[in-house]
């Protein structure tokens, strides 16, 4: 069997010390597997976005381990194997959503030519092409976020990881943009992790994990 | 209770922006409370100088005929008396001594009566050589004319009485003969007399036994002065001094009612002091304004860098229901905490500054004169917070939506001023009013004729402003117009960005309000250091150059142009190691007309061995040519300017001048042409002077002595001076002076001091502007966009990546700056030079670039880039997570 994507071995995540100290990710063990679409579900503050973040090598683990062995070293996840769509504002402001899409592909060092190719396909999933010239502040928060997602996807990753990605979205448009992340991996085989509190977003996912007060409850076994 | 919390947010959260803001401010209000207190002091070291260096306050001329006692007891009742004695003058018909076993007569001179005490209570008016204080004391020259010393008898020739013998005391020297025999009352506009040549001085009881009758018999011969000191309570200020002091004489004079007449020595010196006052005033105005506005320049740069985060933390307080009032009250708390911050280390700096600069925090000003300056940079300080804080904090609550606050980035907009090229035509108004000022004869301090006041040609600052706005403007457009081009942009980035140079050029492109902000400022900072730098290196080379005149060369032997140098002097200087040349010159007094003048002869062909010949000695401005001229007719000479005026002279015309024989010390008729004018010559005096061929004079005079010896040096000059102190030996009566001692005399001169004090000042606050300019404005430029490379770090971008947008930027500011600044500064330097001229003596030939100095600020300049950019990229190195936290 090939080793997985992900593998996290009791995993914890505090803030803070003393009586002042967070625990916003506790004993968390789980692996992630090629190709696997799956939801984290839980309300506001339950951790979702922590493990995300710590699923991504953006943060590091107060206690536990996290392994990528089948995405490579720690360093080399991004940009590469590992692609994030950030819940917030994350379109660097004094680019337009076009050359925010394809920065990516050109931080891993492709060329531009491949890179522009890219995100104008994906721009064009993602119902953006109007707005591709246009900066971060001059479109709206949907379209924002469309393109955060449009970019994560980019560079064709092993490993995406979306952090509430139809949080500014109708209904309507959160279903189209959850079925185009969906086609778009399961096209690429890439894994996918979406953090929600959306139980509709969730129902399109494959599989579910509840997060709770930082508790993992429901996980794929090691 | 919510500005509390906003406060306490702000210096918990923001703390960077607030701390930034506040060394803006503390910045300013540094130069400003320096600059000021600086400028203060400067002035009254003028005023009090000035009132040092005269030996008599007012010689008070008595009317013939007049009550001579009623008219001393008003004098001594007058208010602001402090000392006042009684002089006479008598003409003599001439001296005559026996000596030597020869006689020796002199021409009309003038006899001194002088009452005991005198010397003590105008110390400054005798100087004691030879011999007794007291008894008959001859002048030092007179004594040479008739080879007398002490014990020698002389004999005065009395006007219409038969001559007086009195035995020669003491030998003295009189300083200020210029104006100890001035005409008092003398006409507007009339040139100055020289002194008499033969002067003698008597005791009152003496002088008036002798001439007491010649007073009857002839009394144009004799007249009466009473000379007064004046209480030393004037007023700080030369200008308000000088009126102090004209107005006690103008009052004094109606309460004598025509029994006597004033003349003011102390209001005459004033009078150059204010003179100098007002270049100071111009220096300030020049040098010391740019400096301040360029603080508060950085200062608004350095608030502006906050200003996109501000004003979205208002669209968010907006959002939430804040009213524009509170806005505003919570704008202005940070300003009330930005500012008290800043004028605390500010004032802090200026006293740090005036101890390390001049030894004194106030730079020796008055208390009330420091206060006055703190209380001006606490209120600039204000200003500036309110300007950067609550202004724009007021217009954004008032015009703009909330929506259009969240914009960073926008759209390229072109400026009105661009559109209208505003720059250029500032640019061109600048050089016209220059051009205008070149035609006036940078005449910068202005003295009409027959007006007591003087007054500043405040339209001749407007070249160098208009010149700094325009240059300004023109940085400006320049950088808006290289970051357009995008292309060239990402060329250009491409061998530190590589496969980003795309994404680099686009960011840097869209940001072009910021960094053309920052790279105007850098050019503003580098113009004004360049400007302030060079003006300043050339000032110091003018004063070497002022020394080097004064002294004549590296070192320069002297004696009385009565006397000469030992024969086989020059040839034993020569000989001495280290001597790179030596040049003989003739030191003569000739007449010319009336007027006696210091005449030197030289060997037109090899004196530029020994001294440097300035293009600028020279009317036509062409040393080479006009020495040859001299050169190629052996009794053409070099006149100055007033005596062409005088005697309507032209090229080639005969001038018949009066020259002392070495046969028997008569003054002869010895013929010249005219063949140039001469304004600057070394160890010339700054009268009237005439420069001729050495032969000619030689021959002419029957004398080859040579009395000075001009030495040029490859080592030390002060070391080569002892050598030539050591050759000439204790019994030359020569005189061994070298250019280091003069320029440190030269350099003490007031407005010397002044000028170097505050371009100590400017120099100083030049390495810091530079480093603010660069460093700090980038790093809070870079500071307010954490949340782009912190994105950029989250997406996977290496620290090599980061660095590639972070340098950038930094180079295109910083280089670009430091290119169209320096050639700014260059320009600037160039017309202040100009219009300043009246600063310099003798003008410069061009200017002085000083190169240490500027390559240590350019070290300086990199240092703060380096480390702002460096900065920037370790900041990044933190988890992108915990920076988004933060954010």
């Amino acid at each position: 069997m090939d080793d997985p994507l992900v593998r996290a071995l009791d995993v914890c995540r505090v803030y803070g010390s003393g009586p002042w100290a967070v625990e916003a990710v506790v004993g968390a063990t789980f692996s992630i597997r090629t190709g696997d679409h799956l939801a984290m579900v839980g309300p506001s503050g339950s951790g979702k976005s922590t493990l995300l973040h710590l699923i991504a090598a953006l943060d590091r683990p107060s206690s536990g381990t996290i392994e990528w062995p089948g995405l490579g070293p720690r360093d080399g996840l991004r940009p590469g194997p590992v692609a994030v769509a950030f819940q917030g504002q994350s379109l660097l402001p004094p680019l337009t959503v076009l050359e925010n899409v394809e920065l990516p592909v050109l931080l891993a060092g492709g060329s531009g030519y491949d890179a522009r190719a890219g995100a104008e396909r994906l721009i064009a999933m993602f119902e953006l092409e109007d707005v591709s010239r246009r900066l971060p502040e001059e479109i709206s928060a949907g379209q924002a976020q469309r393109a955060s997602v449009a970019r994560a996807l980019t560079g064709t990753p092993r490993l995406v990881l979306a952090d509430e990605p139809t949080g500014q979205q109708d209904r309507e448009g959160a279903h189209r943009v959850m079925r185009s992340i969906i086609a778009e991996t399961g096209r690429t085989g890439a894994a996918l992790v979406v953090a929600t509190h959306d139980p509709a977003v969730a129902a399109m996912v494959s599989q579910r994990w509840a997060v709770d007060g930082g508790r993992l409850r429901t996980a794929v076994p090691v | 209770m919510i500005a509390r919390r906003w406060i306490s947010g702000l210096l918990r959260r923001r703390r960077t922006r607030i701390v930034g803001a506040a060394l803006g401010v503390a910045l300013a209000v540094a130069i400003v409370a320096s600059l000021g207190s600086f400028f203060a002091a400067s002035k009254a070291r003028m005023t009090s100088a000035a009132v040092a260096s005269v030996p008599v306050d007012w010689q008070i001329e008595l009317g013939r005929g007049s009550n001579t006692q009623s008219a001393e007891r008003t004098i001594a009742a007058a208010p602001g008396i402090a000392a006042e004695l009684p002089v006479g003058f008598a003409d003599t018909t001439g001296f005559r001594a026996a000596t030597g076993g020869s006689v020796q007569t002199t021409g009309p001179g003038m006899v001194l009566g002088l009452p005991p005490g005198y010397a003590s209570t105008f110390p400054g008016e005798i100087r004691f050589l030879v011999g007794a204080h007291e008894g008959a004391l001859l002048a030092q020259q007179t004594a040479a004319n008739l080879r007398a010393s002490v014990g020698t008898t002389i004999r005065v020739g009395r006007q219409g009485m038969p001559a007086a013998d009195i035995t020669v005391r003491g030998i003295v020297d009189l300083p200020d003969a210029d104006s100890l025999f001035q005409v008092v009352g003398a006409q507007a506009g009339s040139g100055p007399t020289a002194p008499p040549d033969n002067v003698l001085l008597l005791p009152s009881s003496t002088w008036h036994r002798m001439f007491g009758p010649v007073a009857r018999a002839h009394p144009d011969a004799v007249r009466e002065q009473v000379h007064a000191q004046l209480a030393r309570s004037l007023p700080q200020d030369p200008s308000a001094a000088f009126a102090q002091v004209s107005a006690m004489a103008r009052n004094l004079e109606a309460r004598l009612a025509g029994a006597g007449l004033v003349g003011d020595n102390l209001a005459a010196r004033l009078d150059a002091a204010r003179a100098d006052a007002l270049y100071a005033e111009l220096l300030f105005l020049f040098l010391g304004i740019p400096a301040v506005v360029l603080a508060c320049l950085i200062t608004a740069v350095v608030g502006a860098s906050g200003a996109d985060r501000r004003r979205r933390e208002q669209a968010l307080l907006r959002v939430r229901g804040a009213a524009a009032g509170r806005l505003v009250r919570l704008a202005a708390a940070e300003a009330l905490v930005v500012a008290g911050a800043g004028v605390i280390v500010g004032l802090a700096g200026a006293w740090a500054a005036g101890l390390l600069a001049f030894g004194a925090a106030g730079f020796t000003g008055a208390t009330g004169q420091r206060l006055l300056w703190a209380g001006l940079a606490a209120a600039v300080g204000g200003g500036l917070a309110i300007a950067a804080i609550v202004l724009p904090a007021r217009r954004d609550a008032r015009t703009r939506s909330v929506r259009s606050a969240t914009v960073t980035i926008g759209r390229r907009e072109t400026p009105l001023w661009a559109r209208l090229h505003l720059d250029a035509v500032l640019l061109l108004a600048g050089a016209l009013v220059y051009w205008q000022v070149v035609k006036s004869g940078y005449q910068v301090v202005l003295a009409p004729e027959g007006l007591p006041t003087l007054s500043v040609n405040y339209v001749s600052f407007l070249a160098p402003l208009l010149l700094w706005i325009g240059s300004a403007l023109f940085a400006w457009r320049l950088a808006r117009w290289v970051l357009s081009r995008r292309h060239a942009l990402a060329s250009a980035a491409r061998p530190l960005a590589h496969g980003l140079s795309g994404a680099v050029a686009a960011s840097m492109s869209r940001q072009y309000r910021l960094l053309s902000r920052g790279l105007t400022i850098v050019a503003l900072t580098a113009a004004f250091a360049v400007s302030t730098s060079v003006f300043n290196a050339t000032f110091a080379a003018q004063a070497r150059v002022d020394a080097q005149l004064t002294n004549g060369a590296d070192v320069t032997a002297t004696t009385a142009a009565s006397a000469g140098l030992r024969s086989g002097t020059l040839t034993r200087v020569r000989g001495l190691p280290g001597v790179a040349a030596a040049e003989p010159m003739l030191h003569r007094f000739a007449y010319v007309g009336n007027d006696l003048q210091d005449l030197y002869g030289v060997d037109p062909a090899t004196i530029g061995r020994a001294t440097p010949m300035s293009n600028a000695f020279f009317a036509n401005g062409d040393a080479a040519a006009t020495l040859d001229r001299l050169a190629s007719r052996p009794d053409a000479v070099l006149v100055s300017d007033e005596t062409v005026h005088d005697f309507q002279l032209q090229p080639g015309d005969l001038l018949r001048l009066r020259l002392q024989f070495a046969s028997d010390h008569a003054y002869h008729v010895v013929p010249f042409h005219y063949f140039g004018i001469v304004r600057e010559f070394p160890t010339a005096p700054r009268d009237s002077f005439l420069v001729a061929n050495a032969s000619y004079v030689a021959r002419a005079t029957g004398s080859p002595a040579v009395q000075t010896l001009l030495i040029k040096t490859d080592g030390s000059p002060p070391v080569m001076a002892n050598e030539v102190r050591r050759v000439l030996g204790p019994a030359s009566g020569a005189t061994v002076q070298d250019v280091v001692t003069q320029l440190r005399i030269t350099l003490s001169g007031l407005t010397a001091i002044d000028l170097t004090g505050l371009n100590r000042l400017e120099l100083a606050f030049a390495f810091i502007l530079g480093a603010a300019a660069t460093g700090v404005v980038l790093a809070l430029g870079f500071s307010e966009r954490r949340r782009t490379f912190a994105i950029a770090s989250a997406l996977g971008a290496r620290r090599r990546q980061l660095a590639a947008f972070v340098w950038s930027e930094a180079l295109l500011v910083s280089v670009g700056g430091i290119v169209i600044g320096v050639l700014t500064g260059w320009g600037l330097a160039y017309v202040i030079v100009k219009i300043l001229t009246g600063v310099f003596d003798p003008p410069p030939d061009g200017l002085s670039i000083p190169w240490s100095y500027l390559v240590t600020l350019g070290v300086v300049v990199a240092g703060a880039i380096a480390a702002a950019a460096t900065g920037t990229i370790r900041a990044t190195e933190r988890p992108a997570v915990e920076i988004f936290r933060d954010l």
